[in-house]
């Protein structure tokens, strides 16, 4: 058996020659990623917004965005290493640094959300808190809840779709089953229904929710790659050779069906911030106070005669986001995938 | 055959502008097809032979397009550029309009049947359905009239049951009974000049046999003339009544079909021939032909196949030979484009063999038996460029 | 009849999946930290007492699946149980409320084919010229809006800034007119539901059509690509039908796969919708339910909505055998 793993291992390693092919391959898409101008403007787009909720998260009392930022940031205090400060600097040390109202601090002594000036050039929200920082906040959640769910959904589908896919028969069958049940429930009811009866109305159980929901999807997808990559002569040669199964599905299987889970997981983090939007907007997202955009619409929902623009300034945010991840995944698709040449 | 042919194409040139450059993927050629006349258009695929017959059509779609010369169809011309007044080329006031070739040429005149059988028919569409459109849309019948001759043309290209296969979809089909319906829909519009682009290409070898049988039968029948385009030699020896070859875009031989099998005047036609099986002759081994052809986006100088010729000498890098009347079968012209030819005055002889050739210096010569038919050049080399 | 035969396979074939949701509601309803006794007694004062009696009054003292054998043996007589708040029967209140939401979704879907299909031709018929930009940034912008929020910006433009239409509610057209206040005759009550209606519409029917308009572009620009389409022309086929019949029929298979699969989006959207525009629908009762803790009728909804869904995939899996032989007949070689 060992010899016959060894020399597997240096079929493999053709293999692996061959592969440089693959490299090839890479770079071909990396160039055609550069060429197409829907990539391109869709790798920006996201660059921006990944920068946004990157910065909003490092930063701590540097710049005046973020001065004030404290202790109640749920989600500051759900990733350690996202630290924020924890204390406000009292009135009148450092004032000039200092907004005159605190970002994320509740200031009910200003009831009506404000318009816009230079201080606040989205104004203020209802309790006072700046709008801007606020939607810039609302990024992290966003782009967070966008790639950790889809990446869970990635994850778990490749899972269950590379087991169903390579051994067929009645796991297959059954795996397909309960995949199609999940799927048939519509995602927001399910993720809704999940996270108040499993969990309570919780980012992160919102996060495991959307995840959960996207299993069938991705599942699908590695499943369809399994069964065309199976019947290829280096499975059944490797299968021949004796190499465990679990071997052959990661080694094999999985990288060869990675193009176009890439391609849908980028066009899934854009459905996943959709519907993350649409559950914070409910109530059943993330929490306040943390800043997040479906939520902030929900509460401007409710000032929509004093001041229209509350309601806008987050769903602008929420369509750039996407339309920047749906762009790129588009631009991906382009250039993994010439049958349409445009 | 002095009377006007059916279909002359004179120095045909389109191209495809793409982001890499302009293809050439037709670059002036010329040739004609008699009536009740099979005329073979071979080359290898690149070659621009199914350019060529979709050009005639007026078919060629963007970023290709048709930029030089003229077709002319029964005495009308249905294609023809002119230089206008700010020196931008148009169509010519006498050349046919696009809507007159779709409602006059296409179809009724000359119909067309597509390599890929599998592809070619629209899958929820039935395939009576389909027939019958064309039938009505070429014809002028209509309603059980064309049905029932629909009915008559898929019989005559023999498929069985026709009135219940009639109502079938194409997925039904096999691939040579699909083969036979797309007969069926050319032969149905009662065309003059049926364009076959490598019809054969996607059978099987028995049913290429009997769809061969099957088009010769049709042909004698119906007298219906057809351009055959394809890169199987052994094809055109069986149907064609002559052949044009063409390399990377242009003619390079031109012939009556026994005499380009016999008396073959171009290396490459050589090559062709030597790569394929011949019943006339006993090969122990099939010959390739060297290297691939280049890109018509920059063919090479000279003669274009100069980089691939056995033949090639240094003259040929130089020297652009135009297909010329190298010898006479029968009444019929036989063109060639090949310096080796003393038509071409140009010191072949005494030009020294390129690096790649592999025949000896005057091997090539002796194989060809070029320099002893070739009539007086003088005579007819003027007719061939007017 | 083939098509009978496929259709009672597609049926038996949703079987098991329709058993599979009812589990998994059951389970994500029964087995969640979050117990319905708990969370129905959440904030409020309880004896141990209260807490027995309440699960006995809903069986909830029995094992697990004793439970969901007589929640399925309920289910298969229609009967989803008792809504704890409401406390009339789940089934009642569902049937109440779906017609609304059946309105809502048929209506965006109708209004997102009847703008979709037409943009999406033009786009590949005048593929890379303007036209087509302008018509794929649209759609690119469509399919990144959330449903609630151009619900929302249609509400200010049109209710709030322009007055032109109502901002909430649904005039339910197959009620009596007398059911209304101040509405006589079916006329008018048709013109005040489709005011009413047409935002909501709007508002789900974006991403919908946006999504369907790039998928029927590409299709359409692979058809166009296609032999037959070649053939068509090269038999002097007018290029209006060459357009409008050869490339389109065969460009519409893959839109009626859409509509069906995108019928799970369509009715999360019309949750979110319903709530902004006040409808009292399925989604509504869904949210409320949710609020409530009102776990039987949450589990009702949620397998209704589910049901929707499958109804609607099979609905559409059907009508594409209709449209393409080759699904019924099978391939003959």
């Amino acid at each position: 058996m060992a010899v016959s793993e060894s020399q597997f291992e240096s079929s493999r390693e053709q293999a692996d020659e061959d592969d440089v092919e693959a490299r090839v391959g890479w770079r071909y898409t990396v160039a055609r990623i550069k060429a197409d101008t829907t990539a391109r403007w869709g790798l920006y787009v996201v660059t921006v917004v990944l920068f946004v909720a990157i910065y909003a998260a490092i930063d701590s009392n540097l710049s005046l965005l973020t001065f004030g930022v404290l202790s109640d940031y749920t989600f500051a205090r759900l990733i350690p290493i996202f630290d924020h400060p924890t204390h406000i600097p009292p009135p009148g040390e450092g004032t000039q640094h200092m907004p005159p109202y605190f970002p994320l601090a509740e200031q009910p002594w200003n009831p009506l959300p404000a318009g816009g000036t230079l201080e606040h050039p989205l104004g203020t929200d209802h309790t006072g808190r700046d709008y801007f920082t606020r939607i810039v906040y609302g990024t992290q959640v966003s782009v967070f809840v966008g790639i950790v769910s889809t990446f869970i959904g990635l994850t778990g589908g490749t899972v269950v779709g590379a087991v169903a896919g390579y051994y067929g028969g009645r796991v297959d069958d059954v795996l397909m089953r309960v995949v199609e049940t999940v799927y048939a429930i519509p995602p927001l009811i399910l993720i809704i229904v999940f996270t108040v009866f499993v969990g309570g109305a919780n980012i992160w159980y919102a996060v495991l929710g959307v995840g959960i929901a996207f299993v069938p999807v991705f599942a699908r997808i590695i499943r369809s790659r399994v069964l065309s990559v199976r019947e290829m002569d280096y499975i059944e040669a490797a299968r021949a050779a004796g190499v465990k199964d679990r071997n052959i599905i990661r080694r094999h299987v999985v990288p060869n069906s990675f193009a176009p889970v890439l391609v849908y997981a980028t066009l899934q983090i854009g459905v996943t911030i959709l519907i993350v939007a649409g559950l914070s907007f409910l109530g059943y997202g993330a929490q306040p106070p943390t800043p997040d955009w479906g939520q902030m619409l929900n509460i401007a929902h409710g000032y929509m005669h004093s001041n229209v623009w509350l309601s806008i300034w987050p769903g602008i945010a929420i369509m750039i986001t996407i339309m920047g991840f749906n762009l790129f995944g588009d631009g991906l698709q382009d250039a993994l995938d010439p049958r349409i040449d445009d | 055959m002095s009377s006007e042919p059916l279909l002359r194409v004179e120095n045909l040139k389109t191209q495809f502008f793409t982001e890499a450059g302009t293809v050439r993927a037709v670059d002036g050629i010329s040739f004609e097809v008699r009536e009740g006349e099979i005329v073979g258009l071979v080359g290898e695929s690149g070659a621009g032979k199914s350019v060529a017959s979709m050009s005639i059509m007026g078919l060629v779609e963007a970023p290709g397009e048709i930029v030089g010369g003229e077709i002319t169809y029964k005495g009308e011309t249905i294609f023809g550029l002119e230089e206008g007044p700010d020196g931008e080329l148009r169509k010519r006031d006498d050349a046919l309009s696009d809507e007159e070739i779709r409602t006059r040429i296409r179809g009724n005149e000359i119909a067309v049947i597509f390599q890929d059988p599998m592809e070619s028919l629209n899958p929820v569409f039935t395939v009576g359905g389909q027939l019958r459109e064309f039938i009505e849309l070429n014809r002028g019948l209509e309603g059980e009239e064309a049905r029932a001759a629909a009915i008559d043309m898929l019989r005559e290209v023999g498929i069985p049951d026709p009135e219940e296969r009639y109502e079938e979809y194409p997925h039904q089909f096999s691939g040579g009974m699909r083969q036979r319906v797309l007969i069926a829909m050319a032969l149905a519009c009662e065309p003059s000049l049926i364009i076959a682009d490598e019809p054969t290409t996607a059978l099987d070898v028995t049913v290429e046999g009997q769809i061969l049988e099957l088009v010769d039968d049709l042909q004698s029948k119906y007298g219906t003339s057809f351009v055959w385009v394809t890169h199987d030699l052994g094809v055109v020896a069986e149907i064609c009544d002559r052949v044009n070859v063409m390399y990377l875009g242009e003619i390079v031989e031109q012939a009556p079909v026994d005499e380009l099998f016999y008396e073959t005047k171009h290396p490459y036609t050589d090559a062709l021939l030597d790569s394929i099986p011949r019943p006339d002759r006993t090969v122990t081994e099939l010959e390739a032909i060297e290297g691939v052809m280049p890109e018509a986006i920059e063919p090479p100088s000279g003669c274009r196949f100069h980089p691939r010729c056995p033949d090639a000498r240094e003259v040929c890098k130089r020297v652009h030979p135009e297909p010329t009347v190298i010898a006479d079968a029968d009444g019929e012209p036989h063109r060639a484009a090949c310096v080796k030819h003393d038509a071409f005055d140009v010191d072949y002889e005494g030009s020294p063999p390129l690096a790649g050739a592999t025949r000896e210096t005057g091997d090539g010569m002796a194989e060809g038996t070029a320099s002893e038919l070739a009539p007086n050049p003088a005579d007819d080399g003027g007719e061939d460029r007017e | 009849m083939k098509l009978l035969k496929y259709t009672i396979y597609r049926l038996a074939q949703a079987v098991p999946v329709l058993i599979g949701i009812s589990i998994i509601t059951f389970l994500l309803a029964n087995l969640g930290p979050g117990d319905p006794v708990s969370l129905m007694l959440q904030g409020q004062e309880h004896s141990e007492e209260l807490v027995r009696a309440i699960e006995r009054r809903y069986g909830l003292d029995r094992p697990l699946h004793e439970r969901y054998v007589t929640y399925m043996v309920g289910l298969l007589q229609g009967d989803l149980g008792q809504s704890i708040y409401y406390e009339r029967p789940v089934a009642g209140l569902i049937l109440d409320r779906a017609g609304p939401t059946l309105l809502l979704v048929v209506s965006a879907y109708a209004f997102a084919l009847a703008t979709a299909i037409p943009l999406g031709v033009v786009a590949a018929d005048r593929r890379n010229e303007p036209t087509d930009h302008v018509s794929r940034i649209a759609a690119l912008v469509g399919v990144s809006t959330p449903s609630f929020w151009i619900g929302i910006v249609l509400i200010l433009v049109f209710a709030v800034k322009l007055g032109w239409l109502p901002s909430s509610g649904l005039y339910y057209p197959w009620r009596p007119p007398s059911a209304y206040r101040g509405i006589d005759g079916h006329l008018e009550l048709y013109y005040q539901s489709a005011r009413h209606l047409l935002l909501p519409m709007i508002a789900l029917g974006t991403l919908q059509m946006a999504t369907i308009m790039r998928v029927e572009r590409t299709q359409m620009i692979e058809s166009l690509q296609g032999e037959y389409v070649k053939l068509a022309r090269a038999y002097g086929v007018p290029e209006r039908t060459v357009l409008r019949k050869h490339a389109f029929q065969v460009a519409q298979l893959p839109i009626i796969t859409i509509v069906g699969l995108n019928l799970s989006t369509a009715i999360g959207g019309a949750v979110l919708v319903e709530t902004v525009f006040n409808i009292n629908g399925m989604g509504q009762l869904f949210v409320g339910a949710i609020q409530r803790n009102d776990y039987q009728l949450v589990m009702g909804v949620t397998m209704m909505l589910g049901v929707l869904f499958v109804v609607g995939v099979i609905i559409t899996d059907i009508s594409y055998a209709y449209v393409d032989p080759r699904v019924t007949y099978g391939e003959r070689e």
